[in-house]
């Protein structure tokens, strides 16, 4: 176990990058702490994979330093920085049995068979393989496949950190989520760091401590989920966590103050901010909307999605903004009917050139 | 309609079984005549169109001046082939998963222009290497020898085997090498313990395209040796004399053809147990 630190790290698959857009990991600073459980988040193709690659070894990067525990393990090979990786595919020995394939990382590091034995019955209680220990590998099913591959790397007891690139893919709804608690148990009991990757939101805020966002081979903000909701760095945090996605907005600037005709706010508070391109956002879940009075911003119902316990409001504000608000379903709305809507101050987070100020 | 076209595709099947195993049938008939069956005209069935006679498969064994020796020849054959694909088998095994994981790079030439080398030796007419070979084996003075041979061998074989184990080695995932190296393999170690045990349908095929073209080989085989090391196709011709014996020369040629039947039933076994599907994922 270990804590594994990126120094000024950066990828770039060209041999002779030109500018930024060569890398597809562009230089980060970043410390995954011993013991905690990380997602690494974003849209396909952007660097998330590639930045993994870089901590289990498959990939040299082309600048910059990776640190395990402070020491420098940049050059070190694979099998020497002890990483275990799970793939988005399952990975398994086809010729093996299920047994062989668990012990085969022990072999390869010549531990005694009756240790090997002892270490293999434990993991595969662990996983609850116990069953299908003496099947041939190639015979299983894709969820059984997968939890092989990640038993091959739980099987190590000095493994520095479990690298999970996507590996719920190709499992089934149902077994995704006990699948997904079986790996935040397993981080208890044995404390090992777990870096999973994903596209999916809701599996990187429900499995991690802590959530590190990519965009473009860039981290765009690391924190834990609810920092990542109550206040993300910039519009494209706000607009990728969440779901629906935050409100934008635009807004006139009124001398220190800003307000937003669409919401009918003003007096927002607009800090030491430069001239540029300004908006605020608000989440879904922070508006609220009632009958209309005489007082605030009116929008027209567009459309209503029911979600059961939950409802999405799609509305359009006077001024033609659209946006959306989230809320407990309490009653029908009608589409083309009249709403107030508000939020409270301290729920507006204002925007400049897609940064949160 | 499906009767009419049931009983065409087992006409047209048994119009090329019968073009296929004609010239077998007629070998084996041929091995079982004697001189006057063979001579007067074309005679197919034994007992109703000629007496059998056994003269020709004795023939191979027999001793004296009447004998024909087959098991020298068989012998070499065997060494020459069975060592020559051993050799590039396994040179060619190594090269093939070193193209298909590394890159190389060396100016302008990469891993594809490298295995166009070694494919390249088989494009070239076979003619146009005898003569540097016979003049670099009679340099190291290994014209007429089995070690002569099986180099010249192995640079026939070499390609077969580099271009069936690239292909093969590029049908299997990249992440099973990767994985084997994550579980603590090194490079070398992943290739033996998990790649190579998952080839063996490919190393099967290589092997046994190395085993028929080196087995059948005349050109080089005739061209390379005199007395000393004959092989068996080289053999089979020199027996066609002023006076051909056609009923040993048929003989021996069903005997040379043997083993390689032999090898294709096997393998076919193998292969229709499905291990050629590489099951992955």
């Amino acid at each position: 176990m270990a804590e594994i630190t990126l120094k000024n790290l950066g990828h770039s698959y060209s041999t002779a990058p030109m500018s930024e857009e060569d890398y597809a990991l562009k230089p980060v600073d970043l410390v995954w702490e011993d013991g905690k459980t990380y997602s690494l988040l974003g849209p396909s193709g952007c660097g998330k994979t590639t930045m993994l690659n870089i901590i289990s070894g498959l990939l040299h990067p082309s600048e910059g330093q990776l640190l395990f525990d402070g020491q420098d393990v940049t050059q070190k090979s694979t099998s020497e920085r002890n990483i275990a990786q799970v793939f988005q595919f399952p990975v398994i020995y086809t010729t093996k049995s299920v047994r062989r394939n668990l012990s085969f990382p022990l072999e390869c590091r010549e531990w005694e068979p009756k240790k090997i034995a002892n270490r293999v019955a434990e993991v595969s209680e662990l996983l609850e393989l116990d069953d299908i220990l003496d099947m041939p590998a190639r015979r299983l099913s894709a969820d059984q496949k997968q939890l092989i591959s990640l038993g091959r790397g739980l099987v190590r007891d000095d493994v520095s950190a479990v690298l999970l690139d996507e590996p719920l893919t190709v499992i089934d709804p149902q077994m995704k989520f006990s699948l997904r608690r079986k790996l935040r148990e397993i981080n208890r009991r044995t404390g090992t760091t777990m870096i999973l990757v994903t596209h999916d939101q809701s599996e990187a805020m429900s499995f991690a401590d802590e959530v590190v966002v990519m965009k473009d081979g860039r981290v765009q903000q690391s924190g834990r989920p609810e920092q990542l909701f109550e206040r993300p760095q910039n519009t494209f945090v706000g607009y990728f966590i969440g779901s629906p996605p935050i409100n934008l907005f635009n807004v006139d600037v009124q001398g220190d103050s800003l307000a937003c005709p669409a919401l009918d706010l003003s007096g927002i508070p607009r800090g030491q901010l430069e001239p540029g391109a300004l908006q605020i956002g608000i989440r879904p879940e922070h508006l609220s909307f009632s009958e209309p009075t005489e007082k605030g911003a009116i929008a027209t119902v567009e459309a209503c999605e029911n979600l059961g316990i939950e409802q999405i409001v799609s509305l359009r504000a006077q001024t033609g903004e659209a946006f959306k608000v989230k809320s407990r379903l309490r009653r029908k709305i009608g589409v083309g009917s009249q709403l107030a809507v508000s939020v409270a101050e301290k729920d507006v987070l204002v925007f400049q050139d897609g940064r949160l100020a | 309609m499906g009767r009419t076209y049931n009983i065409i595709k087992y006409l047209c099947l048994l119009a090329w079984a019968t073009f296929v195993v004609f010239p077998f049938l007629w070998a084996l008939s041929t091995s079982f005549k004697d001189a006057n069956a063979v001579t007067s005209g074309a005679r197919y069935i034994p007992w109703l169109e000629f007496e059998p006679s056994v003269e020709g498969w004795t023939s191979l064994f027999a001793s004296g001046s009447r004998g024909i020796n087959i098991v020298t020849p068989f012998m070499n054959s065997a060494s020459v082939t069975l060592l020559a694909s051993i050799v590039s088998l396994g040179l060619g095994t190594l090269a093939a998963y070193g193209l298909s994981r590394f890159s190389y790079k060396a100016g302008f030439i990469k891993n594809s222009d490298i295995t166009f080398f070694f494919i390249s030796q088989r494009i070239m007419p076979p003619i146009v290497l005898a003569i540097p070979f016979f003049l670099m084996l009679k340099e190291i003075q290994a014209l007429d020898t089995i070690f002569g041979l099986v180099i010249v061998y192995v640079a026939l074989l070499l390609p077969i085997a580099v271009w069936v184990m690239t292909d093969f080695f590029a049908s299997i995932p990249k992440e099973l090498d990767e994985m084997a190296m994550i579980d603590g393999c090194t490079p070398i170690g992943a290739f033996f313990r998990v790649v190579l045990p998952n080839s063996t349908a490919g190393l099967v095929v290589a092997g046994m395209f190395c085993l028929i073209f080196g087995w059948n080989d005349f050109f080089f085989a005739f061209i390379l040796t005199f007395t000393e090391t004959q092989l068996l196709p080289v053999a089979i011709v020199s027996l066609n004399s002023s006076v051909t014996p056609w009923w040993s020369l048929s003989a021996f040629a069903l005997i040379s053809v043997t083993p390689l039947a032999l090898i294709a039933i096997v393998v076919e076994r193998f292969m229709s147990r499905g291990s050629l599907a590489g099951a992955f994922r």
